[in-house]
């Protein structure tokens, strides 16, 4: 099954921006994320967001995980089944 | 001038500047966050922060000022509550939102490299300095509906500050020791360099009281933005400046901890007793916290957003300065240095900051990140 990503550049903008478009885009297409068919991925240079989006989704019951990139953060929200 | 109590101020306020700056930085310690969050998406995680610095704070500064260390007591700039202090407060909570940080939070994610948070420092250069345009008028209006002339509320209700303190300080404490043992003051982080926020806490409980100690106050910043809007609006405007009253106005007289004369400042052009004091603490949380982005290689400048951000830091920051003049005092003041001594006007500022903060949390979702 092919994968669907969803690409969000949010950086330099006013906090929590981060958060907030993420949570947006999160429950756009919910029930895609939850079935592990679409996966959301977004490049900060937003500390704050790489614990709060992880705190976020993981109490809405998805996954996400963060991983450094260059001068800022990548962090991929998706199902908790992989 | 120059003597050595100017001396001993500046170098504290640069060091306490510099430590404040580097661990805000790492541990994303905004204190707008911690109000904007709680209404924004219910989280009080932040919020348990700044009530283990307040606790801590209201414990440290009690046993220093029974032990005789801190004085003055109550530090000096506080003044009587007013129905202004109030409205202020709700201001500032609007406009810390809008403006992405408040006074203290716009310098360090400033000096961390972002662009937004400069212009959101313009606005607030700008905004304080246009305070004086108003100030006879808001004074008046300050001193019209004071509720007395108490500025702590143990002085209110005529009780030495033990009182009240260490029972409130009692049930913070047990507060977070529950929150403690449920696991609530920590939670996972990925950012490089990151400090626990109950580090940073304890360490800007401990930045408030060496504060007080050498430099007769806690951390407090907000009038060297008017001082530095004044200086420079006289660039252009020399004459409307020297003609404010404002800016006249002489508003600290106090003698420091370590000094034998009485020094004075106020929020006009001169470099005098708040020059020497706020000054050296800007600009160490900008450096402070430039060095905390540099070390983890994360100082970058981000300018294309979209244009609304611009708006919104702009014109939140100019309601910010203009909001912690009429309180007059910032959230950094009033939280970490008055709130733990009782102070009236610190009480009421919170009173307003809550407000402030939602209706700040709804014009940012309606307006701005959309």
């Amino acid at each position: 099954m092919e994968m669907n990503t969803i690409q969000l550049d949010i950086s330099g903008q006013l906090c929590p921006s981060c958060l907030l478009l993420t949570l947006k885009h999160l429950n756009q297409h919910a029930a895609a994320v939850r079935d592990g068919r679409t996966e959301i991925v977004v490049t900060t240079d937003d500390r704050q967001a790489t614990t709060t989006i992880p705190d976020a989704v993981s109490k809405m019951g998805y996954a996400a995980e963060v991983t450094r990139v260059d001068a800022g953060y990548r962090i991929r929200v998706c199902s908790k089944r992989g | 001038m120059g003597e050595s109590p100017f001396l001993l101020i500046s170098v504290t306020s640069a060091v306490a500047g510099l430590v404040a700056g580097f661990v805000m930085y790492r541990s994303d310690f905004c204190v707008t966050a911690m109000f904007r969050d709680l209404f924004l998406v219910r989280d009080f995680f932040l919020l348990r922060m700044l009530v283990l610095l307040v606790v801590v704070s209201m414990l440290a500064f009690e046993l220093g000022r029974a032990g005789g260390l801190l004085g003055p007591y109550p530090f000096p700039l506080l003044g009587p509550g007013s129905l202004a202090t109030l409205i202020g407060g709700l201001l500032f909570g609007v406009g810390m939102v809008l403006a992405g940080g408040c006074v203290v939070g716009t310098l360090y994610k400033l000096g961390a490299g972002s662009v937004v948070s400069a212009i959101a420092f313009l606005g607030l250069l700008a905004g304080s300095a246009l305070y004086a345009e108003w100030h006879p008028w808001w004074s008046a209006f300050a001193r019209a509906t004071a509720f007395g002339p108490a500025i702590t509320l143990p002085q209110a209700l005529d009780l030495a500050p033990a009182w009240l303190l260490l029972p409130l300080a009692t049930l913070g404490a047990l507060y977070l020791y529950r929150s403690q043992r449920r696991g609530l003051l920590t939670r996972p982080a990925y950012a490089a360099g990151h400090i626990p926020p109950w580090r940073t806490a304890l360490i800007l409980s401990a930045v408030g009281f060496v504060s007080w100690l050498l430099i007769g106050m806690p951390l407090g910043i907000t009038t060297s933005y008017a001082k530095l809007g004044a200086t420079l609006e006289a660039l252009a405007w020399p004459e409307h400046v020297a003609g404010l009253a404002y800016f006249q106005a002489q508003g600290l007289n106090y003698t420091p901890p370590f000094a034998a004369a009485a020094v004075s400042g106020g929020a006009g052009p001169q470099l005098d007793a708040i020059a020497a004091i706020q000054y050296p603490l800007v600009v160490g949380i900008i450096l402070g916290a430039a060095g905390a982005a540099l070390l983890v290689g994360e100082w970058r400048l981000h300018w294309r957003i979209p244009p609304r951000h611009y708006a919104s830091a702009l014109l939140g920051g100019m309601l910010l300065g203009a909001a912690a003049r009429m309180v007059p005092g910032c959230n950094i003041w009033h939280l970490w240095g008055g709130i733990p001594i009782l102070a009236v006007q610190s009480l009421l500022f919170l009173l307003g900051i809550l407000p402030g903060a939602w209706l700040g949390s709804r014009l940012l979702v309606r307006f701005v990140v959309r």
